[in-house]
């Protein structure tokens, strides 16, 4: 095994020197070639010139070549696909067929031209029309210009709604490329046209709407609207392209910005009244429902009263009249005698006249109050 | 030898190139070539690829964007049937569809020349269509009173036909309306209209209100009422039933009616007597009857004693 390994390296280094030597010597035959005819000196200077030049031009041209190839290599960023025309006829014939993200190579013009088309990436349009004259720097700001009190329509953008009345409405379209190939050599602006479309749809829907449903009432049947109607336009045109989302933005015209916020007051102005009212309502009622529950509460407990104390006069009486029975007059005065101690026990002012001497009646004036008494009234004898 | 050939081979390429140059095309994705000979369309090529020609003082070639082109017009001012004046502005949908057709008619087969015409072709077809039509057609809250789209067909319709009469090489793809307005005069009108019709609105709903709550305040009021009345019949009937049970006692009472009146009178005297009265008695009530006999209660003996 040593042995087979040293006659290796031993072969090798034989290799190498040989290819040293092959080298030269295969140059040889072709570069004095040129100069096999060898008149003078100065033929050979100019041939030696020449051969060096040539060689210089060769390689010269072996990286013109691989420059002009090299320039051929492209990327494609994320979210955008390529498409190769060569001597302008597509070689992708269908979306599946596009150059995805990456590094790519093709011919350079004038054999291929590349095309980058936008293709996942969420594409936004806005409407142009329907809106007050502004900026967006403006609006951002709050500083734009004072509402006048009519709208230039070469300036100032609105729509009519169908009761005749002005606003001012806005969409945001965001859709996405869903056949780039048709979006990109079909139409010489496909975003201009989904544009015009979505200007068209505001429109198209304010004129069927309400003044008071386009601003308050029914705001998302009029977006709605303004979706159908831009879908069926994009479908129509046949635009390659798929609908994410329609935001619409409705405002009343700026000048009146006043009369329409009155109305919006007066109707918080309604509810305020409406509640006033109910609150009204629950109260009258409860206190209602109190005092009816008072007053039955008040009979229910009289009855309950009087029933008791009839029934406890009877027992009373029951209990008194074998008492009465046995001496009616004797009963009679003690009974009064106890209960006149008891009252006078009570009672505030005594007056006690005696007979007069002469046995004639005595004469007692008495003046009486015409002031309704009170509870805790002086009494005036 | 060797060299001649190589020298030979690179002239040949660039003999190739150069010709290649004068006598070679592309016809680019949506994009229509139109060949004159001598300044007169011979050719159209619709293919995408490559094609050969004579070279040029003999054969121009010519390209038409075959792709759909977006063209708004300006907004202009006409009356509705009814005599209003609207202005509208449309955008068009339109590509070259013969461009040996197209080529002769704008100078240079010019797009923009194209447009041109269009715009005016527009202009009467969007005057005489406005013409037909009330407003109402344009804008209303009948949907079945509303013909935007059949509007802007008839333009379309109008204005391909003339396209088509003139044989422009043209072909409307789509047409929509973009704008529709009043002159600026007629929006501050409509903008007075439409305050006073707030005002109206406003007061409109306050009204609605206040009458909305007056209800609801009546209503309460008498349920109030009912509620009350309803309760003091109850009451009576409790105090019926009192009275009726009660009544039953009263049979007790038969055995003697005289002691019954004396005990029911004390107890009123009891009653009557409970606070804030004054009494005035003589002699002859009783405890008092106890003085008869003495001469005063100054002269009193037992006093005196």
């Amino acid at each position: 095994m040593s042995d087979e390994h040293h006659h290796h390296h031993h072969h090798e280094h034989d290799h190498g020197q040989s290819l040293e030597q092959l080298r030269p010597r295969k140059a040889t035959p072709r570069v004095p070639e040129p100069s096999l005819p060898p008149e003078d000196a100065g033929s050979q200077a100019l041939a030696d010139a020449l051969k060096s030049s040539f060689a210089i031009v060769k390689w010269l041209m072996v990286l013109l070549v691989i420059v002009f190839l090299g320039s051929g290599i492209f990327k494609v960023e994320p979210g955008k696909k390529a498409i190769v025309l060569r001597f302008g006829k597509p070689l992708q014939r269908n979306n599946a067929e596009l150059l995805g993200p990456g590094l790519h190579w093709s011919f350079p013009p004038p054999i291929d031209e590349v095309k980058i088309i936008p293709y996942s990436g969420i594409q936004s349009v806005r409407s142009t029309v329907g809106w007050y004259y502004t900026t967006d720097e403006k609006e951002a700001l709050g500083r734009e210009d004072e509402a006048g009190m009519s709208l230039n329509p070469a300036v100032d953008g609105y729509a009519i709604t169908g009761d005749g009345n002005i606003i001012h409405t806005r969409a945001t379209l965001l859709y996405h490329i869903e056949d780039p190939i048709r979006y990109e050599f079909e139409f010489s602006n496909a975003s201009n046209a989904v544009q015009n479309a979505l200007n068209n749809a505001i429109l198209y829907a304010a004129a069927r709407f309400k003044v008071d449903d386009v601003l308050t009432r029914d705001i998302t049947r009029f977006q709605d609207t303004v979706l159908a109607r831009v879908t069926e336009l994009v479908a129509q045109e046949n635009l390659g392209i798929s609908i994410e989302q329609c935001q619409v933005q409705s405002i009343p015209p700026r000048y009146l910005k006043g009369a329409f916020d009155s109305v919006l007051v007066a109707l918080s102005t309604r509810d305020k009244v409406h509640n006033e009212a109910l609150s009204f309502q629950s109260k009258v009622l409860a206190d209602a429902g109190a005092q009816a529950a008072a007053r039955t509460n008040a009979a229910n407990a009289e009855a309950v009263a009087l029933v008791k104390s009839v029934n406890a006069e009877a027992k009373r009486f029951e209990e008194l009249l074998p008492r009465y029975q046995a001496n009616p007059d004797l009963f009679v005065n003690v009974l009064l005698s106890q209960t006149i101690g008891q009252v006078l026990t009570n009672v505030q002012d005594k007056i006690y006249l005696p007979e007069r001497a002469d046995g004639k009646t005595r004469e007692l004036r008495l003046q009486l109050s015409r002031e309704p008494a009170k509870p805790t009234g002086t009494f005036q004898p | 030898m060797k060299r001649n050939y190589m020298t030979l081979g690179i002239g040949l390429l660039l003999i190739f190139i150069f010709i290649a140059i004068l006598c070679f095309g592309q016809v680019r994705q949506s994009t229509v070539v139109v060949i004159t000979t001598f300044g007169k369309p011979t050719r159209t090529l619709t293919k995408p690829g490559l094609f050969v020609k004579w070279p040029v003082p003999i054969q121009w070639a010519h390209v038409f964007d075959q792709r759909i082109q977006n063209f708004d017009d300006k907004l202009d001012q006409a009356y509705t049937a009814d005599n209003y004046t609207l202005l509208t502005q449309v955008y068009v949908g339109w590509k070259i569809s013969d461009a040996q057709a197209f080529f002769p008619k704008f100078e240079g087969g010019s797009v923009l020349e194209a447009q041109k015409k269009l715009e005016g072709l527009l202009r009467s077809a969007k005057s005489a269509v406005v013409g037909r039509h009330p407003l109402a057609d344009f804008v209303s809250t009948d949907e079945k009173k509303i013909k935007f789209d059949q509007i802007e067909h008839e333009i379309l319709k109008i204005v391909q036909d003339q396209v088509n009469q003139k044989n422009y090489g043209i072909e409307l793809q789509f047409l929509g309306i973009k704008k529709l307005g009043f002159p600026e005069s007629v929006t501050q009108e409509v903008f007075k209209r439409m305050t006073s019709e707030r005002q109206v609105l406003s007061s409109a709903i306050l009204n609605e209100g206040e009458s909305e709550a007056s209800k609801i305040r009546s209503a309460a009021n008498a349920q109030s009422t009912e509620i009350i009345a309803k309760a003091d019949a109850e009451a009576k009937i409790i105090q019926g039933q009192a009275q009726s049970e009660a009544a039953q006692s009263f049979a007790v009472f038969q055995q003697n009616p005289e002691l019954a009146n004396f005990l029911l009178s004390l107890n009123a005297l009891e009653l009557s007597l409970r606070d804030r009265a004054t009494l005035i008695f003589d002699q002859h009530s009783q405890p008092f009857n106890l003085f008869q006999g003495y001469s005063t209660n100054l002269a009193n003996p037992l006093l005196k004693k």
